[in-house]
């Protein structure tokens, strides 16, 4: 992969300037410090807003809840963040004739591919961390204590799934060079998998299982879903490769 | 020693022929003008040549690498200015000249003089700390010719090298187009005549994806030369008309007004001899001249004929 190094620097120090660091970043943060606040405000907001004489009883929020609404609004929200943010790191090269600058250097394709791949999918999983953090401090703070090796697994899966989402769009990314194309088709193969991933059985081994499997680490079910685990890190190298295939056979 | 040669290159787009068999060999050391219309095939060519482009048949060698996407020995030897040159906008023309240097894998300190170097050959160093943003179209440009000659490249690709440049921006390039044949072989597509006509050893002649013809600009200029006498008299010059309508080496004789004055034009068959034996003519039938020069066609007259008799084929 040659020239994998200096791609990659360009690639993060890209993430920085062009903001979507901070981007990523802040979504998540938001969501990860709003879900347990929240949660456990909710009561007040109702009654703040007025609730017409209606008796509405909510029984007090669990660590577990929260953890569980922020792990499923990041991983859902993520999904979007992440066809939005990738769908035009190739094709937008591809269009505007920075493919053909860089590419025209002693590069391999796999090294352009490979680079950005990388440095978005840490774009990700710093915010991810960084999002994670805080939603724990606040459930504890404000709700309860919770499980964090439990809590720290179920990020590590909805990165995984991230990360896997970063993957299929960067794939489609190179077949187009219009990137609303390239989204498009990611995202409907998105939603296509997490529709497969809810059949019963069948469904286990698609990477949407991840957010489950996350879930269940939380509740203390004892059920695993790792061939869901090694399909998506299997999926996620077959993207990358289709990616750096297509670029090679294709007219720059 | 050939640095570019290509053997029945040809790509096709379904039924339309982008280029056609071309057969070419460029030597080394040598600005290399490659002539067309739009349209012509010159940017396939280029493609093609840099791997960027997949050919339907044939094969090609550049720097003495077959070309293939992604030939990474070839891509260290050779640079490339696209036509319309793309940077990342965010970073600053410093920076991308430095991105440029790591690609090409060169020492830190290599880097920092060679892009300085370069910066100050493009004329660039004032607003080299400037985001690329907003650059003007020929800073644009200039920084493009600045990462092509990082590498120091052996065969070097430039595809309409001065279309964004004005007047003095082009007068540069092309003189530094000039300085690098000592290190380098240029190959520049173009449908700029006067730029041709000021750097190139030789030229290609490309039209509807097919090769012309390929020569040197002076064999170019010998082939088609139809050199015209333009004369001037103090006299009246019609008479004369009909002496050298007899000449078996003039034709095409014609007078025009110009100015006031009668101007004679006819066209030398054989050159040589009509410049030797014209003058001796002239003082022959007693006429007193006033202007008498003989013109050389243009390198545009050559391309327009070439083009001319391509399409009446």
């Amino acid at each position: 992969m040659t020239g994998l190094m200096a791609l990659l620097k360009k690639e993060i120090l890209e993430q920085w300037r062009t903001y979507k660091l901070l981007i990523v970043g802040g979504i998540f943060l938001f969501f990860g410090i709003t879900t347990p606040l929240m949660l456990k405000y909710l009561p007040q907001i109702i009654e703040l807003a007025g609730s017409s004489g209606m008796e509405i009883n909510i029984p007090p929020p669990t660590a577990v809840e929260s953890l569980v609404e922020y792990a499923g609004t990041v991983g859902q929200l993520g999904v979007l963040i992440a066809v939005l943010m990738m769908m035009g790191s190739i094709a937008n090269e591809l269009r505007h004739g920075t493919a053909v600058m860089t590419l025209s250097k002693p590069v391999s394709r796999a090294a352009f591919v490979n680079a950005k791949f990388i440095a978005s999918s840490l774009t990700f999983l710093v915010s991810l961390i960084l999002a994670s953090v805080f939603c724990y401090g606040y459930t504890v703070w404000l709700i309860g204590d919770a499980d964090i090796m439990a809590f720290a697994g179920q990020n590590l899966l909805v990165g995984m799934f991230l990360v896997f989402c970063l993957a299929i769009t960067l794939l489609f990314s190179s077949l187009f060079k219009n990137s609303l194309a390239g989204g498009g088709i990611a995202f409907a193969v998105l939603v296509g998998q997490a529709g497969l991933s809810a059949i019963p059985r069948f469904g286990d081994y698609f990477p949407g299982k991840l957010l489950n499997w996350g879930n269940v680490l939380l509740t203390s079910d004892s059920k695993s879903y790792w061939w869901a685990l090694i399909i998506t890190v299997a999926l996620i190298a077959l993207c990358l490769y289709l990616a750096q295939y297509f670029l090679s056979k294709r007219d720059i | 020693m050939t640095a570019i040669k290509t053997v029945g290159l040809s790509k096709y787009y379904g039924n339309v022929k982008a280029l056609d068999k071309l057969d070419l060999e460029v030597p080394e050391n040598v600005v290399f003008g490659f002539l067309g219309p739009n349209g012509a095939g010159k940017t396939t060519t280029v493609k093609l040549l840099t791997g960027f482009s997949h050919p339907t048949h044939g094969s090609a060698q550049v720097a003495g690498e077959t070309v293939a996407g992604g030939n990474i020995r070839l891509q260290s030897k050779i640079g490339l200015l696209p036509d319309v040159p793309a940077f990342y906008d965010w970073m600053n023309g410093r920076e991308f000249l430095k991105f440029v240097g790591e690609l090409h894998r060169l020492p830190v300190t290599d880097i920092k003089k060679r892009s300085e170097e370069l910066l100050e050959t493009v004329d660039l160093k004032k607003a080299a700390n400037r985001r690329i943003g907003g650059y003007s179209r020929g800073m644009r440009q200039r920084l493009g010719i600045a990462q092509a000659l990082m590498n120091n490249p052996s065969v070097l690709f430039m595809d309409e090298p001065t279309s964004a440049l004005d007047p003095i921006g082009r007068r540069e390039v092309l003189e530094l187009i000039s300085r690098l044949r000592q290190s380098a072989t240029i190959f520049m597509s173009t449908h700029i005549l006067s730029d041709v006509e000021r750097v190139c050893d030789m030229v290609g002649v490309i039209d509807k994806g097919r090769l012309i013809t390929v020569s040197t600009v002076s064999a170019l200029r010998k082939k088609y030369a139809r050199a015209i006498f333009e004369i001037e008299f103090m006299e009246n010059a019609t008479p004369f008309m009909e002496t050298l309508k007899k000449v078996p080496w003039l034709a095409d004789p014609t007078i025009t007004v110009e100015q006031g004055n009668p101007v004679l034009r006819v066209r030398a068959l054989d050159v040589d001899f009509a410049r030797r034996e014209f003058p001796k003519l002239i003082t022959g039938n007693g006429l007193t001249l006033m202007r008498y020069e003989m013109s050389a066609p243009s390198l545009e007259d050559i391309f327009v004929e070439i083009m001319n008799s391509e399409n009446s084929r």
